[in-house]
């Protein structure tokens, strides 16, 4: 007897090109998907423990309630059938906003004392932007277990949703705990980044007048202090600043007036703590007593 | 903290083929402990029947990269221990490593550029002193 006919040849390369075209989808429309189960681990992968059906409310975007309600709509469902009743995120998301955003305004309080109160605002609003908070909700795999309507999700969603996730964990398991999620998540996220690439300053000599007049320090004196290639076309000039003929701060630039801002903005790092041979930062545990006393202290 | 960089593992295997032995035996005997042992990996266990594909052991990380090994013809010991591998892995792709250093400090006393070591210009060059 003859052999079987085989599919034909092109097949499998259509097959494979299929493939290749075909739309991204969630991850929840793929084979081997078990929200419980997913949750769950999620819960476990963060080391916390989460009251499930509070962590569940925070993946619910308001986006998918209103197009799961259309969905139904149009599928033609009685009024009741149509109604979701599911509670969004958006409260835990604004608690959550909330809490981070002071937790976060403390520790730089504590940390870093004399930077002053515009310094620590965005610093906080840097670590609390759209662009990195959804890159930590994406290396988390947040975008599989949220429920929105468009995918991939956009950053605004996960922003909400991680958010959310805080709020659920503040309500689940006190502000302690979350004060350490918030801090082992948020604060690595500002390792070899910057003072002034996070915090714009237009006139950084300005600023450096009035804190040196708030420490009750003489104006600095600019001077050349070395220069490179004066006539050529890539020039190097370092510009120190002295204070009563003691040097504060040294700074490089291409012009003059670029390496007299440089050094300004070398001498504010200074003053304010912020330079890159600073003590890094302390995850340790804190202490129980700390806490208290905290608690106490801000009743 | 530590966040397993592992999401999920999927075990795909046939009931009746002769090479998923080693996958059967570790669903009915290991499966459970592994999951027990790492609660923050979801293990999915799909036998499709028929002749099929390879059984196979795919498995998911945080940063999106789908790794799949063969566990055709092996051991039940064997299967444990290459997810355990799995799961302490992270998601970044195996490729040959350039160097086998790194350092995110590379200067502790900040790195040498032609102006290190040269004196001001502001330095005062007045006569030597005579040691007394």
């Amino acid at each position: 007897a003859a052999p079987p006919p085989e599919k034909k040849r092109w097949l499998r390369a259509y097959l494979e090109l299929q493939r290749l075209r075909a739309p991204p989808q969630r991850r929840s429309e793929k084979p081997n998907w078990d929200y419980h189960a997913e949750i769950q681990a999620f819960s476990h992968r963060l080391q916390e423990d989460f009251a499930l059906d509070l962590l569940k409310t925070a993946f619910v975007n308001p986006c998918y309630i209103e197009s799961e309600e259309a969905r139904r709509r149009e599928l033609g469902l009685d009024k009741d059938a149509v109604a979701l009743h599911l509670p969004d995120n958006t409260k835990l998301a604004e608690q959550g906003l909330r809490f981070a955003r002071a937790y976060l305004t403390r520790s730089f309080e504590g940390a870093y004392p004399d930077l002053p109160a515009k310094g620590i605002e965005a610093l906080v609003n840097f670590l609390t932007s759209q662009e990195l908070v959804s890159y930590v909700a994406q290396n988390l795999s947040i975008q599989d277990l949220a429920l929105c309507r468009d995918f991939p999700a956009p950053p605004d969603v996960l922003q909400r949703t991680f958010l959310a996730v805080v709020g659920a964990l503040l309500e689940s398991s006190g502000p302690e705990r979350t004060g350490i999620f918030v801090r082992d998540f948020f604060i690595p996220q500002l390792i070899g980044k910057d003072l002034f690439e996070i915090w714009e300053v237009v006139n950084p000599m300005g600023l450096l007048l009035e804190e040196l007049t708030k420490r009750n320090i003489s104006a600095p004196e600019p001077r050349i202090t070395r220069q490179l290639g004066v006539s050529t076309v890539l020039p190097v000039y370092f510009v120190g600043l002295y204070c009563d003929k003691k040097i504060l701060a040294e700074g490089p630039g291409e012009t003059l007036l670029a390496a007299e801002e440089e050094a300004a903005r070398v001498a504010l790092r200074k003053l304010y703590g912020y330079t890159e041979n600073r003590r890094p930062w302390d995850y340790s545990k804190p202490k129980h007593g700390l806490a208290a006393e905290k608690a106490i202290s801000s009743n | 903290r530590y966040v397993r960089q592992l999401q999920r593992l999927q075990l795909l295997f046939s009931p009746t083929a002769a090479d998923a032995r080693g996958a059967r035996q570790f669903v009915e005997e290991a499966a459970q402990d592994f999951a027990r042992q790492h609660p923050d990996v979801v293990l999915y266990v799909s036998p499709h029947a028929g002749p099929g594909p390879a059984p196979v052991l795919r498995a998911e990380y945080l940063n999106g990269t789908v790794r799949e090994e063969l566990i055709a013809s092996k051991t039940s010991e064997e299967i444990v221990q290459l997810a355990t591998k799995l799961a302490n892995q992270s998601g970044l792709d195996i490729i040959r490593i350039r160097k086998p250093f790194h350092t995110n400090n590379p200067s502790v006393q900040g790195q040498w550029h032609p102006l290190t070591n040269k004196p001001s210009i502001l330095t005062v060059q007045g006569p030597c002193l005579q040691p007394q």
